[in-house]
């Protein structure tokens, strides 16, 4: 099964020297999970200051400053995994760094026919940059219109995927099993603390995720627009850290 | 024969479907593969006979069922590649299941219903309702929750188990420690919710007492380990004092009070035995000590016959391995009984800032300040504690302690 292992923690709690570190013991993590196969794809986010939100209605495009919620801890990054059940992906959540600062939440991926395949062992292209579109929606939104809408909207992104591959923008993308399959993991005094739920209880949940390779935010932002939670929720844009261009001893 | 169906359906279906649970990991699959596999026996049996071995022949027939609903679904839809997996799994797992594999099973099934991914509350009701084999009306009535509420708490647990992934599956042996806790916690719960419930008329819940108390004997043969023992001995010990907790008009009665000669002695051997097995553990946990404690009351042939000095020390003990406000209130209450209620109120009062919303505070400092004379302050501790109790028999106790020292003051 694939996993969406999602690290929130507070943004101002991590000096710049905690945070290469982080990343440093991450990435180990993640070139052992390459290694046996279980890695799709892993990055830190830039900050929530740098983000845009999206939404459309009435057919207008409305583009704000900053996430689509405010919390006290942000997603800082996040890890795709292909792991044999929820036991395996508890387990790597408690070894990353976020875990002990923040929370890592884990989702389990759904499964969507007529997506192109995923290309995010390759870096973007010269003059090309990588930005995460989470979707976050209202789920009793879907749960009123029922399962038909849901899934025409799920058809409408996939073929958007596909639109996307077409012009070598698609990295990955998947639809999330609904927020009642999150679990949170945290590791506090060497203790693993495993709970029910996601890490925060907001109206809109992190439905689905798009990576794409784009020239720059304005061209995130017109894809995340022609998304289908646009129009029901929110598309936050967030720019994915190029790792190969980090500097320092733990680059 | 249908009798002899009937019986086994009552003893051995919850072992039946965790069996074939742990084949086909899906609880809607295999509870309707183990029904109909059920109903097949009732229909073959009276004249092909009863097989040498019924369960293995109940878990095979459910697991070709399965199979079957699974490529019944698999023509329904488009080629799944997972479906067409899962038959091979289930094809390649050997149909001759062996007592043993079954109890693994058990095992399987019982931390999968109390993982930690899944919220308490959904652990309890999956725990009572797939392994315990209790109606979800049965779970609600002792819950005080609408059948409704209840059903839906089930369903959303196996959907988290089936779309997270909850594997199962027994842990390594590094992880297995905490899962036994969770499902120990569990037991104990249920025990509490039996034994004391939190608000309302009813006392004692019986039933719940007996569930807790077999689901734990039950991990006790399939995952002996010294806690589990602790956990079974603490609850056998207060089984036993059950039915003298409570008088005829459903008011509590204190420790002191209770009629010793009617504790189920018994039960108390059998909790003694457990006790043994669980203090050959090194460090003894908490579980067991709480045992210990409970235990020393049990042996004493009178109130004033309680070696209360061990209590104390098995108080300490609980403090380093399980620190808490209530395990210190305890200890306070203790000390109060070995060295007399002056030593024991500032110990009790230095709790303050932890317990002053607890009306167990309240209620043990009246009782202390009673004891040392203090009799208007005592009042008003009674006072505050009827204010936060929210027990009725409880109440009922607070209010004719406030009663007998206000006449004794008149």
């Amino acid at each position: 099964m694939d996993y969406m292992l999602l690290a929130y923690s507070p943004e101002g709690a991590w000096t710049r020297e905690e945070w290469l570190a982080c990343t440093a013991a991450s990435g180990r993590i993640c070139d052992e999970l390459r290694s046996q196969g279980r890695f799709h794809a892993a990055a830190p986010l830039h900050p929530v200051a740098t983000a845009a939100s999206v939404r459309v209605r009435a057919g207008r495009t409305l583009v704000t400053a900053g996430p689509f919620a405010e919390t006290t801890e942000q997603l800082g990054g996040f890890f795709l995994i292909a792991v044999p059940g929820l036991d395996d992906a508890i387990a790597i959540a408690a070894r990353l760094p976020s875990a002990g600062k923040g929370t890592v939440e884990i989702r389990p991926v759904q499964a969507l026919a007529g997506l192109p395949d995923f290309r995010c062992a390759s870096p973007p292209a010269d003059g090309a940059v990588r930005y995460m579109l989470l979707c976050y929606d209202d789920e009793t939104y879907w749960t009123s219109v029922g399962a038909t809408a849901l899934q025409a909207a799920q058809a409408e992104a996939a073929a958007l995927t596909r639109r996307l591959a077409q012009c070598g923008q698609f990295v990955a993308a998947s639809p999330l099993h609904g927020v009642a399959s999150a679990t949170s993991v945290r590791v506090r005094q060497g203790r693993r603390i495993v709970t029910d739920g996601p890490f925060a209880e907001t109206r809109e949940f992190l439905g689905g995720y798009h990576l794409v390779d784009v020239r720059d935010l304005n061209e995130a932002i017109a894809i995340a627009a022609q998304h289908p939670g646009a129009r029901q929720g929110t598309v936050e844009v967030r720019r994915v850290v190029d790792l190969s261009a980090l500097s320092g001893p733990a680059a | 024969m249908s009798d002899a169906i009937a019986d086994l359906y009552r003893d051995q279906h919850r072992r039946v479907l965790a069996a074939v649970l742990s084949l086909v990991g899906d609880f809607e699959l295999a509870e309707d593969a183990v029904q109909e596999a059920f109903l097949a026996a009732t229909a073959q049996w009276p004249s092909a006979g009863v097989p040498a071995n019924p369960v293995a022949w109940l878990v095979s027939t459910a697991r070709f069922t399965a199979i079957d609903a699974i490529r019944r679904r698999q023509t329904q839809r488009a080629l799944e590649p997972e479906l067409a997996a899962r038959i091979a799994a289930i094809q390649a797992a050997n149909g001759a299941v062996s007592a043993r594999e079954i109890a693994d099973d058990q095992l399987r099934l019982i931390l999968t219903c109390c993982h930690p991914a899944l919220d308490q509350q959904v652990q309890v009701a999956l725990t009572l309702r797939e392994v315990c084999g209790l109606t979800t009306e049965a779970i609600a009535a002792a819950f005080m929750v609408a059948p409704a509420a209840l059903a839906q708490r089930i369903v959303r647990g196996k959907a988290k188990i089936r779309d997270a992934g909850i594997a199962f599956a027994i842990p390594g042996p590094e992880d297995l420690p905490v899962r036994i806790d969770a499902i120990l916690a569990v037991c104990y719960l249920v025990f509490n919710e039996g034994y004391a419930a939190s608000s309302g008329e009813l006392h004692l819940r019986p039933d719940l007492c007996l569930e807790a108390i077999r689901l734990c004997r039950l991990l006790a043969e399939l995952h002996p380990d010294a806690e589990t023992a602790g956990l079974l001995a603490l609850m056998l010990f207060h089984d036993a004092r059950r039915a003298t907790r409570t008088d005829a008009a459903g008011d509590l009665v204190l420790l002191a009070d209770q009629d010793r000669r009617r504790w189920d002695q018994a039960r108390i051997a059998e909790a003694r035995a457990w006790l043994a097995r669980a203090m050959a553990a090194e460090p003894v946990g908490s579980y067991t000590i709480q045992a210990a404690i409970v235990g020393l009351h049990a042996s004493a042939p009178t109130a004033a016959a309680t070696d209360w000095a061990g209590i104390v020390a098995w108080y300490d003990a609980l403090l380093l391995a399980a620190p808490s406000p209530i395990v210190a209130l305890n200890r306070a209450v203790a000390i109060a009984e070995r060295d007399g209620p002056a030593v024991a109120l500032p110990l009790l009062e230095a709790l303050a800032p932890d317990l002053q919303a607890r009306h167990l505070y309240h209620a043990t400092r009246g009782d202390l300040l009673r004891r040392c004379g203090r009799r208007d302050e005592s009042i008003a501790a009674y006072a505050q504690a009827l204010d936060l109790a929210g027990q009725e028999p409880e109440r009922r106790f607070l209010a004719r302690r406030l009663r007998e020292l206000r006449d004794a003051g008149s």
